[in-house]
């Protein structure tokens, strides 16, 4: 099970609920392969920075999802046939999150062995601050 | 590249390993346009002075904000 992000921009003239209509039937086709859809969001209407499909304004939706390969075939294969998907975009996102999860992991270590050193030699701690 | 300088040009530091940035998304906008002037070109490493590991991910990061037209791919 990997996590994907998959971002895609819906023609702006719909209605919202049809784009909840779309939201639920993808998320319907995650689930029935047996991923799960981690988060929905919808990124409000923005300005293209370059007309698709003679569009100049689109609205964004996110989702997260945690599945395997077939399940985002599946997934970009209903997108590509649905009308007021104008453009999608799968990225794969865990090997970023491991090596995110290695970093700061690596770095709570650096900060619990200079708390202790520190500790020993009488010196106060310096604050260290874990960046996003 | 130039013959001899006097002066010392000021040591271009890597933003991202300075600010210790981990993760360059293509959704933050305004972090990638930092490095994309106004014809809309990648900046190129020696202008901007980020090291190469950064540049491969903000490279990375720009192509798939211009594939979802987040980022223009040229403007005129």
């Amino acid at each position: 099970m990997r996590n994907y992000e998959i971002m895609f921009i819906v023609n702006p003239n719909v209605a919202e609920d049809e784009i909840d209509k779309i939201n639920t039937q993808i998320e319907g086709v995650v689930t029935a392969g047996g991923g799960t859809v981690a988060k929905v969001e919808k990124m409000g209407k923005r300005r293209l920075a370059y007309p698709v499909d003679k569009f100049r304004d689109g609205f964004y939706v996110l989702l997260t999802i945690l599945a395997t390969g077939d399940i985002i075939k599946e997934t970009e294969r209903r997108l590509r046939v649905m009308d007021p998907v104008i453009k999608y975009l799968t990225v794969r996102m865990d090997e970023d999150m491991r090596r995110q999860d290695k970093i700061k992991a690596h770095r709570a270590k650096r900060a619990l062995r200079r708390s202790t050193n520190a500790g020993a030699a009488g010196r106060p701690a310096p604050e260290q601050s874990i960046e996003e | 590249m130039a013959i001899q300088k006097q002066y010392y040009r000021r040591k271009k530091v890597c933003k991202f390993c300075v600010e210790r940035i981990d993760s360059i998304n293509y959704k933050d906008v305004k972090l990638l346009s930092q490095f994309v002037p106004e014809r809309a070109k990648i900046m190129p490493r020696r202008i901007s002075g980020v090291c190469s590991p950064h540049q491969r991910r903000l490279t990375d990061a720009i192509m798939k904000a211009r594939n979802i037209a987040l980022l223009p791919f040229a403007t005129e």
